[in-house]
């Protein structure tokens, strides 16, 4: 398996797109930073800093691009068949994808953690401090770290739809614009779907709804618009997350090829 | 250990409705270059990817070295080295760089080097695969197969885009290979290509095996002619039919040799009646011509 894995590492590392998106992430993270510095206005400094200088958003589309092309790319290459006739067992196969995808998700959040405590201190070292009170009763950093762990968990279900539709369609476009459409349709929805929720209270359970999430971490009246606890709404995120990457397994298991 | 590297047993496929596979059996021996061929759509692909377990199939068994084969048990695939339809590749990667990829702990960079010197692509293996032609990435996969040094490669299609030199080093390759115990088993159209190769010949059409025999066998029962060119060709087939040959309607006088037939009685035959001979050639029937006629009688309906 840990072959498997580096093999799945080297191919990442040589594609051309994976430097230049880490290098774009962080030219646009000091671009929002320094922006939000010159115009204080428009972008306030602390918010700015939790939402790590829109990081967070970008590292998401470019997980999404990720996890649908490294499924999709073994059938548009036909690479599939020199990776699946070997002694390994197609389940390890699959595994070893996901694992790197968790590894490069979690290189993803640590940049952008890491650059943002970077750019707080170069841009606003004196303006603020990390332990001042945000909101919530939580300093920034925690919430900056509340909003990390949200958007983890809530990110990872997206991406294990995006994988489950890249292992059925075998292609990236379907896969990628699905779970753009996924992550993103929550703000537009999401008011409609409250007011459902209020009809119907099972609609509750549904999977955009886990993915609001970040915003429940981060706020202490959110939960009476999702009507889920917090724990109630980490466990549905990791149970969808989980039931998606249960049909992918057995969809790559029984595929022909 | 046993002689036999592959077995193959009752064998049955369906995609769909489409039975595919019907009840195929053959078993290759070790050390043997195995052609395997048939029309379009005959289902020798599908075969080589039964072997290799990537695929459920509905009944029977494929075992490779006493160990059985599916999609959940691929314990036999650390032996196996093989190219099927057409080469995967990753075109931002370069050919060493994949030769890299898919190599064992086990196999050094020597051998990896090895390969491309015989395979001649040491002038690109350091390029990006994108840029590679049709052929390069042929090469490509067949070094990929080879690379790790299996006991057991399946090649499907192997000399599909090589030029002529590149087809006659492969050829040596195989040769050499299987010399030193290699079991090959391949498909090809290039008949005249495979019939340089192999040892022994399956031959399967709409998804049933309808041949299987050692070259040796397919040889030396295919018809030998004596076709004689004259000064007087009509004349000369019925003072030869007169004097008990059997010709061959195909063209020119082709006298259908018999093992008493003797050239030298031929020539005296014809000369003796004053018809001049301007050419004799014995003719084999090679393996071009054996299979057409195979398949052309062959009874397999179409389901
Ligand atoms: N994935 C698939 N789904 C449905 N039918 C398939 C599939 N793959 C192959 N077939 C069918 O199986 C039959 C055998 O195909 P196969 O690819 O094995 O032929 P082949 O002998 O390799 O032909 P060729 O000489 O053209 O390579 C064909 O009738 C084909 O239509
Ligand atoms: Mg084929």
């Amino acid at each position: 398996m840990i072959t498997l894995v580096k093999q799945e590492t080297y191919k990442l590392l040589h594609k051309k797109s994976t430097p230049a998106v880490s290098i774009a992430l962080l030219i646009i993270m000091t671009a929002f930073g320094v922006l939000s510095k010159l115009y204080p206005k428009y972008w306030s400094a602390k918010n700015m800093f939790t939402t790590m200088y829109t990081g967070g958003s970008w590292v998401v589309l470019f997980l999404i691009a990720a996890c649908s092309s490294i499924i999709a790319m073994e059938f548009q290459y036909g690479t599939i068949k020199e990776l699946l006739y070997r002694k390994y067992y197609r389940g390890e196969i699959l595994v070893s994808k996901w694992i790197t995808m968790l590894i490069y998700s979690i290189y993803f959040y640590a940049l952008v953690f890491v650059y943002s405590l970077i750019l707080k201190v170069v841009l606003y070292n004196g303006n603020f401090k990390l332990t001042d009170t945000y909101a919530n009763n939580q300093s920034i950093i925690e919430t900056q770290l509340m909003n990390l762990i949200g958007q983890f968990l809530s990110v990872w279900l997206v991406l294990s739809l995006v994988l489950l539709l890249a292992n059925i369609f075998k292609s990236t476009a379907a896969a990628i614009s699905i779970g753009i459409i996924g992550y993103f349709a929550l703000s537009v929805v999401s008011g409609l779907m409250f007011v459902l929720m209020q009809k119907w209270d099972w609609l509750k359970w549904n999977p955009l709804n886990m993915m609001n999430l970040p915003a429940q971490l981060t706020s202490d009246t959110y939960h009476k618009m999702t009507l889920l606890s917090t724990p109630e709404m980490i466990c549905g995120s990791l149970a969808y997350t989980a039931i998606f990457m249960a049909i992918s397994y057995v969809v790559f298991k029984r595929r022909s090829v | 250990m046993s002689d036999i590297i592959l077995n193959v047993q009752h064998l049955n496929k369906s995609f769909g409705s489409k039975h595919v596979l019907k009840d195929v059996s053959f078993s290759v021996e070790r050390g043997h270059i195995v052609g395997l061929v048939g029309p379009n759509g005959a289902g020798k692909s599908t075969i080589m990817k039964a072997v290799l377990g990537l695929f459920n199939y509905a009944s029977g068994q494929i075992t490779i070295d006493g160990d059985a084969v599916s999609p959940i048990s691929h314990q036999a695939m650390d032996k196996v080295g093989a190219l099927i339809e057409y080469p995967g590749i990753y075109p931002f990667l370069t050919g060493m760089q994949h030769l890299k990829l898919f190599s064992k702990e086990t196999t050094g960079q020597d051998q990896i080097d090895e390969i491309v010197d015989r395979m001649k692509m040491t002038t690109y293996i350091d390029r990006k695969a994108k840029t590679y032609s049709l052929g390069m990435k042929q090469k490509l996969g067949i070094a990929l197969a080879l690379v790790n040094q299996p006991k057991f490669v399946i090649l499907d299609e192997p000399m599909n885009g090589l030029d002529p030199q590149a087809n006659k080093d492969l050829r040596t390759i195989i040769l050499d290979l299987a010399k030193q115990g290699t079991t090959f088993l391949i498909s090809s159209h290039i008949l005249s290509e495979l019939e340089k190769l192999i040892d022994d010949l399956v031959v399967i059409d709409k998804g049933q095996i309808v041949y299987k025999e050692s070259m040796a066998t397919l040889e030396s029962g295919g018809k030998r002619l004596l076709v004689v060119k004259t000064s007087d060709d009509d004349k000369a087939t019925i003072i030869l039919t007169q004097n008990g040959y059997q010709l061959d309607q195909t063209a020119g006088v082709s006298i259908i040799e018999t093992d008493d037939t003797k050239m030298a009685d031929v020539i005296k035959l014809l000369s003796d009646n004053g018809i001049d001979i301007e050419d004799v050639q014995h003719v084999h029937s090679d393996l071009e011509t054996s299979l057409l006629e195979l398949l052309k009688n062959d009874k397999v309906k179409e389901s």
